[in-house]
């Protein structure tokens, strides 16, 4: 765990969870930002300045920056959040890099979530291939299901999940969802996105939730309307440093 | 017979028999006049152009900026064959900084830089060169604004022991790609035949500071031609590695599983076909059977519709025929195409 020392787009200190490797690090952080500050606007790319890492530049991983959004209709509320995934990348020792896209400027204040390996190539060996385990996710009564493509990757110091939404009894829709992943480390806390869902509101992006991973439970409770709707695929893609 | 004043003793100047007497800043400077060795090159061309026109431009100058490069030039060194510092003027050093620039590419530099601070050297571990490969691998890794700049000859008799006349610039600014710098495809453009296997390739490299214009101190080496090399390129699949007798659907590839890491880098721009939800790759040749298995990337849409939707692919990677296959196919998240997948993902 380490904190950022700076960053060049107005957000406070940011808190990062991590696991370095000689040849790679792993970071999980959220953290919010509001881009109608000057900071934000002034600068070309989103710099976090943060003690020595043990790798002095990285290879592009991928990040994920979400909006919330709530309508009040006559009938009750409805969310739109919203989001996309970013690039990142470990400029120095010193400095992590996320791309600076405009696209969600109007929908501040906006979420970042890293939960991303930075690689480092030409290393003097390929990729180590990893074991797939298919994860297991116990709902009461078998209220929510996942796609067979649901799986983690397991490594001592990391963990990376692979979730796919398929469906949801009806009655459970809105509810707080509570998950056990059966196979899934107790030693994982985080706060992850959940990409997809219909967004009626902001079709160029779809939604983005967040789930909560807790003692090998994940819970969510805030989702799009359209989180089920067809072909719109909700998926989680995360690499977690375990505690 | 001529009677000739000798050249070889101080204090005179002029021109016999090839050899060039002249005196600046009271040393004597005796040169061999040069002859050139080969036809003239485009780059050559384009850098006489250049300097032409950047001398030209020194009389564009305020007096002011005149001054600030002549202040600059007083505390810069040039390059002296006798070890004595020779002096430059401040056109001099404007004219050499700007024509660095000009052939990295950037613009004209009216006011003198800043900082005069030392380029670093270029450090590296091997050059490996084949009639099929021109590597100079295990560089030290130097960020913007330094790019490498590379001169080499076409391969020359082993018995030659001095060969850096001959040397071209085969690069005027690349970036080492993660420690490599494979100039194979730039080398045969310029010099335009494959080096031959046991004769000597001669080289020259700095390093040049882009924003300044200054450059590092230059190494000289020459490395000899082999017909196989122990320099084992990365394992990439890239454009260049597509089967061009297959269709693939991406306008772009760059997968690189050359981290040490479990994990691979994608980077695939997947125009998808035939309305199933997946972009194939044939590649010309085989993969290691190390990295066959299946990888997991991020996608995200890439259309002139404006669709940014983030998405999950599996890529299927698999050897089949001789060649290998990559499948782009789409798992999570509503499925566009254009779609630009890329970033760190495990194989499994």
């Amino acid at each position: 765990m380490f904190n950022s020392t700076g960053n060049n787009f107005g957000a406070g200190q940011i808190t990062f969870k991590d696991y370095q490797a000689e040849n790679y690090v792993v970071l999980n952080s959220k953290f919010t930002f509001d881009p109608t500050n000057a900071d934000y606007q002034a600068c070309d790319q989103l710099e976090i300045y943060v003690p020595d890492l043990t790798i002095d530049r990285s290879a592009v991983g991928g990040v994920f920056i979400r909006f919330v959004e709530d309508y009040h209709y006559s009938w009750g509320d409805s969310v739109y959040d919203g989001g996309t995934v970013l690039k990142s990348w470990i400029k120095d020792k010193n400095t992590i890099v996320i791309e600076k896209q405009p696209w969600f400027d109007e929908n501040g204040p906006l979420i970042i979530y890293i939960v991303t390996l930075y690689p480092q190539l030409n290393q003097g060996g390929n990729t180590i291939k990893s074991t797939m385990q298919r994860l297991t996710m116990t709902t009461e009564g078998n209220y929510l299901r996942f796609d067979y493509e649901t799986f983690m990757c397991e490594f001592e110091h990391w963990v990376f999940i692979h979730l796919k939404f398929s469906g949801v009894t009806y009655a459970y829709r809105e509810a707080l969802w509570e998950v056990t992943m059966e196979q899934l480390p107790a030693d994982i806390t985080a706060d992850v996105p959940i990409c997809g869902g219909g967004n009626q509101m902001h079709p160029n992006c779809d939604g983005m939730a967040e789930a909560h991973i807790e003692n090998k439970v994940l819970t969510s409770q805030r989702r799009v309307m359209g989180f089920f709707d067809t072909a719109h695929d909700p998926f989680v893609y995360a690499f977690l440093v375990r505690d | 017979m001529q009677a000739l004043p000798s050249i070889a003793f101080g204090g005179f100047s002029g021109s016999a028999k090839g050899v060039t007497a002249r005196q600046v800043a009271g040393r004597t400077i005796l040169s061999v006049r040069a002859w050139p060795t080969g036809a003239t090159t485009n780059a050559q061309v384009a850098r006489r152009a250049s300097m032409s026109k950047i001398s030209k431009s020194w009389k564009l100058l305020t007096n002011e900026q005149m001054q600030e490069w002549d202040r600059l030039a007083e505390h810069t060194s040039g390059q002296s064959a006798f070890g004595q510092k020779a002096e430059l003027s401040g056109m001099n050093l404007y004219i050499r900084l700007n024509v660095n620039r000009a052939m990295a590419g950037e613009s004209l530099l009216s006011s003198a830089p800043d900082s005069t601070a030392a380029c670093p050297n270029l450090i590296y571990e091997q050059v490996a060169i084949t009639p099929e490969m021109v590597v100079i691998a295990g560089i030290k890794h130097e960020s913007s604004p330094y790019k490498l700049v590379l001169k080499m000859s076409a391969s020359q008799s082993a018995g030659i022991s001095n060969g850096w006349g001959k040397t071209v610039i085969i690069t005027p600014g690349m970036e080492d790609d993660w420690g490599e710098a494979d100039v194979t495809k730039l080398y045969f453009k310029t010099i335009g035949v494959e080096p031959v296997v046991g004769e000597k390739v001669f080289i020259e490299a700095y390093w040049l500071d882009t924003s300044t214009g200054f450059a590092g101190q230059p190494i000289q080496e020459y490395a000899f031609v082999t017909g196989d090399s122990p320099y084992q390129r990365r394992v990439k699949a890239t454009m260049d590695n597509l089967d061009p007798n297959e269709e693939s659907h991406v306008s772009s590839l760059d997968v690189d599983f050359s981290t040490g890491a479990p994990v691979a880098e994608f980077n695939a721009m997947c125009l998808g076909h035939s309305n199933v939800a997946s972009s194939e790759v044939y590649l010309d040749q085989q993969l290691p059977a190390d990295v066959i298995g299946t990888g997991v990337c991020l996608g995200r849409g890439n259309g002139a519709d404006g669709k940014i939707i983030p998405q999950s692919y599996l890529v299927y990677i698999r050897n089949y025929g001789g060649k290998a296959e990559m499948t782009f196919a789409h798992r999570g998240g509503y499925y566009v195409i254009p779609t630009e997948c890329f970033g760190s993902g495990i194989i499994y």
